[in-house]
């Protein structure tokens, strides 16, 4: 946090007692007195400085530099609250008095105040060059979550904050949050050049990179930790490595990483996740049953080998590891979404809609379920004006207010609007959905039909474009994804 | 700072079970997966339909060669090829073309194209020899079409290498005039879908021929070699992804018995990235003018809509049926054109590979489809790797039912994964009338479960007895013709066109038929099914309707309509004339 410390509160005050000598439109006193006044207030004399200011301002209440002072000399003293209500008197008397609204800004600023945002909005209006402030809104807007409105302040504080790491962390989370990998990983990068030792500053860097999908940018920052590697810099090496398509690589250092720290649950995650995308499925399942060995408990093992058990069509082991997973954590969507979702691979639909409905039962408000619920329906052929449609339609609204960034709910959704001839809440849905995942195909295709059959054909040619570009790319995806294949104790390209 | 790498493998393994995220396997075709659909209760309403094998007893003996028969190196030896249902001779009785392969270690002796006259007896005679249309390669398709307008039915074949123009003679024989006419290639192609089409309505016959991969024998990948030759983990042959796209061609006819390649000028040439297969050319936008559609395989399908002046426009995407309803590409292959919902309007459906669900697109009238295979319950049959198909009225009730072929394109796998064979049933989709579907077994008859790794198929009426027959193209096998033993008194007409300023075979007419307070439309095409051409006497069941409507949308613009033309009949409409008499019905046996 950008939290002023005593000695740069001393700092302050003398800057803001250099600012109060300036001249001031609603300042009627005497130079005299109020040079006796700043002379108390510079030597940090506040309990001088508090008693020249009381006759001063009875005899001229309505000077605002005089509250203004008095607000300051407060400040001093810790007296946070007689200082707050002198620096609002000041700043009814002057509304855009300078420093009346510092003070103010800088007291509510160091109790975290969200009442600071508009003194330092005012104060930025009448300053729009002011580092100081941009920095102080910037933090403050990021504590209110507000990343939106936090950025651009961050961005015109320029270098105030390259010695500051919090501050750092915070204009690079709300770069993420704003999916600006790039930027957040050139933000970060300061953090890292504050404390080039520090390896948990290196594993964030490198998280925002793979984020930013520059694994040759994660490898590099890692570089340093490999000498004596942690698990979890192993760990984002291997990721590293497998977005780098250098999956042997990957497939070692995950190894390497499982070896050092066995009972660390992600490892066997990733280590699934890579067997998985490389058609490997079954050294994925003997990896991930070593997990379970080392972690009994880890519902999201089961989970994981269940999931691959799938793919190897044995479906009697991937029920039983779903139905582990769900006993082991019942608050987990994902192995009650997995139930059914085992049902569907089976294309039994029926099953799959009942297994869902009857975790939703138990939890009725989970998003994952409902649109699976949805989806079930959608796909066993609910028409429009059946109640059957109706449960998919009210299913997959209440999926998407539940959690509006799961983009499978909003496809569900569109799509369920396109057959009931709701064009423009289909088309709507769809923009939803491509806002928080652009390469969604079938957001973007359901985009097109729903324009189309709208009449609103303007956009559609940059649409088919669209479209064509990301099914090549799905395609080159696709076929660059099972390049390698994942074999037992080592790795080989095929 | 809120930074873990947690929640990034959760979301994958999310990925994983995604509905959406399609098959996981690596393979090179299409990873579009469908969920089957739960079957409903059988509707126990009866069915009139019932085929039987016949192709041994009527002399179709011969195996349709086409690659390896355990093991398939290249992808070349598994497309397969299609069949044609024509009458050469006119003689009014419908004869057999059939395509044929070769093997990759050299020709066997039974490998060629096949002409079968019809005996008129439910038998037919091998007349290949004579007619001169016997040839060894890998054909693929097959179109019929007058092209020379001369009163006799011409054949186009395509071909891995070159294509061939057989002209008909007349007499019973056929010249390869493919040089002649400049239909020949400098340099090897893979042709793959073709259609003969009048695009721009001067009464001549154009063709259309999609290709379907640039392939070479030096430089095809083979199986297991990258990640586009396996399934589900066993090493298969490759492609067609990570092959080559095919270039699709349109080449005018001159009026002088030449072509000329326009591909480029008519805007066929900017589609560069599909795998085309199967072509149909109708008029689905109703403009009056035949619009081509190419079903392709792994890429979008491509409907080009005619613009009137020589040039088309791709607008598959747009219109609806290029992909699937979830926006990715499937492996289309064969094609139905039919009037399945009775609105008067030419529908599609369309073949796709197995784990995924054959489309059926219902057309508004104006080009614009709606991917209905879900609400009509197609969607309940994924199993199979399907090919030919037809919306036709198996059992004249009326409503035009649909069939389809099926086989494998891998015939190792089902000894690693028994779970796919490689030769499995054919498959009946009874229309229930309420743009519901029922899909039958057994109740359509032995021939329909009968297993056989099939690819082309064509509708017809071999023996003139007023229902719908099917020829089907079996590889390494011979063939099967599945005769309709149709029970019950249900009504039909069929309809034979012969164009006067329109192209003499009357090809991108669209026929409406009003019977018993319904409309039907159907289309004259040149190929259809999977690569296969049709019985071109359009036949329409009538059901309990003693007589129908009849309105020809000629190809040239002309408009005509026939009133209350009695049932049970064929009807030979010449474009101006109105109805002419019919060849072959008077003297059938």
């Amino acid at each position: 946090m950008l939290r002023v410390s005593e000695k740069l509160a001393g700092k302050v005050c003398v800057a803001l007692v250099a600012v109060l000598l300036l001249s001031c439109a609603y300042c009627q006193v005497p130079a005299s007195e109020v040079s006796a006044i700043s002379r108390a207030l510079q030597s940090q004399d506040f309990s001088q400085a508090l008693a020249l200011l009381h006759p001063a301002l009875q005899k001229f209440p309505a000077d605002a530099r005089l509250w203004a002072m008095q607000g300051t000399a407060y400040a001093g003293e810790g007296h946070k609250q007689d200082a707050l209500t002198s620096f609002s008197t000041a700043l009814k008397i002057s509304p855009d008095y300078l420093p009346a609204l510092q003070g103010a800004a800088q007291i509510e600023f160091d109790d975290a105040n969200p009442a600071a945002i508009p003194i330092l909005e005012r104060l930025l209006r009448l300053r729009p060059v002011d580092p100081t402030g941009h920095a102080m809104l910037a933090v403050l807007q990021y504590q209110q979550g507000n990343c939106k409105d936090a950025v651009p302040h961050f961005e015109k504080a320029g270098a105030l904050f390259d010695s500051r790491a919090s501050a750092l962390h915070a204009y690079a989370t709300c770069l993420v949050k704003q999916k600006k990998f790039e930027q957040a990983s050139k933000v970060f990068q300061r953090a890292v050049a504050l404390y080039p030792d520090d390896r948990r500053e290196r594993q964030l860097l490198a998280a925002i990179q793979l984020m930013a999908h520059q694994p040759r940018e994660a490898l590099a920052t890692l570089q340093p930790t490999q000498d004596n590697p942690d698990a979890e810099s192993l760990e984002l090496t291997a990721t590293a490595y497998e977005d780098s398509r250098e999956t042997p690589q990957a497939v070692a250092t995950l190894r390497r990483a499982i070896l050092l720290d066995p009972r660390n649950l992600n490892l066997y995650l990733d280590f699934a996740n890579i067997s998985s995308a490389h058609d490997s499925f079954q050294v994925g399942v003997d990896v991930v049953s070593d997990g379970i060995a080392q972690l009994p408990q880890a519902a999201p093992l089961y989970l994981a080998r269940g999931v691959l058990y799938v793919q190897l069509a044995q479906y009697d082991k991937a029920e039983a590891d779903f139905e582990s997973a769900h006993n082991l954590d019942p608050r987990q969507s994902l192995s009650s979404a997995a139930q059914g979702l085992l049902a569907a691979q089976k294309d039994d639909l029926d099953r799959a809609l009942s297994t869902v409905q009857a975790k939703l039962a138990a939890k009725p408000k989970d998003a994952l379920l409902l649109y699976l619920q949805a989806d079930f329906l959608l796909q066993k052929g609910a028409e429009p004006g059946t109640p059957e449609f109706q449960l998919a339609l009210r299913s997959a609204r209440q999926a998407v207010a539940l959690q509006p960034t799961l983009g499978g709910a909003r496809t569900v959704l569109a799509k369920l609007y396109l057959q009931a001839g709701n064009y423009a809440d289909a088309v709507e849905q769809c923009r939803k959905a491509l806002a928080h995942d652009p390469k969604d195909q079938t957001a973007l295709y359901h985009l097109i039909q729903g324009l189309r059959k709208s009449g609103k054909q303007e956009e559609i040619p940059d649409l088919l474009k669209s479209l064509a570009a990301l099914r090549k790319e799905a395609a080159r995806e696709q076929s660059q994804r099972y390049q390698y294949k994942v074999v037992e104790d080592e790795t080989q390209s095929q | 700072m809120p930074l873990t790498r947690r929640s990034f493998v959760q979301l994958s393994i999310g990925s994983m079970l995604s509905t959406s995220a399609g098959r996981l396997l690596a393979q090179g075709v299409s990873p579009h997966k469908a969920q089957s659909m739960a079957r409903p209760p059988a509707s126990g309403r009866p069915f009139n339909a019932h085929f039987v094998d016949i192709a041994s007893a009527a002399g179709l003996r011969a195996p349709v060669i086409y690659g390896g028969v355990e093991n398939k190196k290249y992808i070349l030896e598994s497309t397969g090829c299609g069949c044609a249902f024509f009458d050469y001779d006119n003689d009014g009785w419908i004869d057999i073309f059939l395509l044929c392969g070769t093997r990759l270690g050299g020709d066997p002796p039974e490998a060629t194209n096949r002409l079968y006259k019809n005996n008129r007896d439910g038998t037919f005679t091998d007349v290949t020899e004579k007619s001169g249309l016997g040839a060894v390669g890998w054909a693929s398709g097959v179109c019929v079409g007058d092209y020379n307008n001369d009163g006799f039915e011409d054949l186009f074949c395509t071909y891995f290498g070159q294509n061939r123009l057989y002209r008909n003679n007349g007499d019973g024989t056929f010249t390869d005039v493919t040089k002649a006419v400049g239909l020949w290639n400098d340099q090897p192609r893979w042709g793959a879908g073709c259609s003969f089409v009048d695009y721009n309505r001067d009464g001549h016959l154009d063709l259309f021929v999609s290709n379907y991969v640039r392939f070479s024998f030096e430089h095809a990948p083979v199986p297991g070699e990258n990640s586009n030759c396996n399934w589900k983990g066993v090493p298969v042959e490759c492609g067609p992804r990570g092959l080559p796209t095919g270039r699709h061609s349109l080449y005018r006819n001159n009026g002088d018995g030449t072509f000329t390649d326009v591909s480029q000028q008519a805007g066929i040439a900017k589609a560069t990235e599909s795998y085309g297969m199967t072509v149909v050319a109708a008029d689905f936008d109703e403009d009056g003018w035949p619009d081509i559609f190419v079903a392709c395989d792994s890429t979008p399908s491509l409907l080009f809509m005619n613009n009137h002046d020589g040039t088309f426009r791709e607008e598959g995407v747009v219109r609806g049926v290029s992909l699937s309803d979830d926006g990715m590409e499937q492996a289309g292959m064969g094609v139905g054109v039919g009037d399945y919902d009775l609105d008067g309007h030419l529908d599609l459906f369309k073949t796709h590979f197995a784990e995924d669900a054959n489309g059926l697109y219902h057309n508004d009238g104006k080009g614009n489809f709606d991917d209905v295979t879900r609400a009509a319950r197609i969607g309940v049959e994924t199993r199979y790797i399907c090919w030919g198909a037809g919306i036709v009225d198996l059992d004249n009730d009326g409503h035009p039912d649909i069939f389809m072929v099926t086989g494998n394109v891998y015939p190792e796998v089902e000894r690693k994964l028994p779970q796919y064979p490689n030769k499995t049933p054919r498959a009946v989709f009874r229309n229930l009338g309420n743009r519901i579907f029922e899909e039958l077994g057994q109740e359509a008859g032995p021939a329909v479960t009968e297993p056989h790794c099939s690819r082309g198929c064509a509708f017809g009426d071999f023996d003139n007895d007023g229902d719908v027959d099917i020829l089907i193209v079996n590889l390494n096998e011979p063939p099967s013709l599945l005769r309709n033993d149709l029970k019950g008194k249900q009504n039909w007409i069929k309809v034979k066109l012969e164009g006067v300023k329109s192209n003499r075979s009357a090809i991108g007419a669209r026929v409406l038929v009003r019977y018993g307070g319904k409309v039907q439309s159907q289309a004259m095409l040149s190929q259809s099914s999977f690569y296969s051409s049709n019985d071109p006497r359009l036949h329409f069941g009538l059901g309990a309707a003693g007589s129908a409507d009849i309105e020809v949308y000629w190809p040239n613009g002309f408009h005509e309509k026939l009133k209350g033309i009695p049932a049970n009949q064929l009807v030979t409409v010449r474009e101006g004339a109105g109805i002419v008499p019919s060849r072959g019905w008077a003297s059938k046996k």
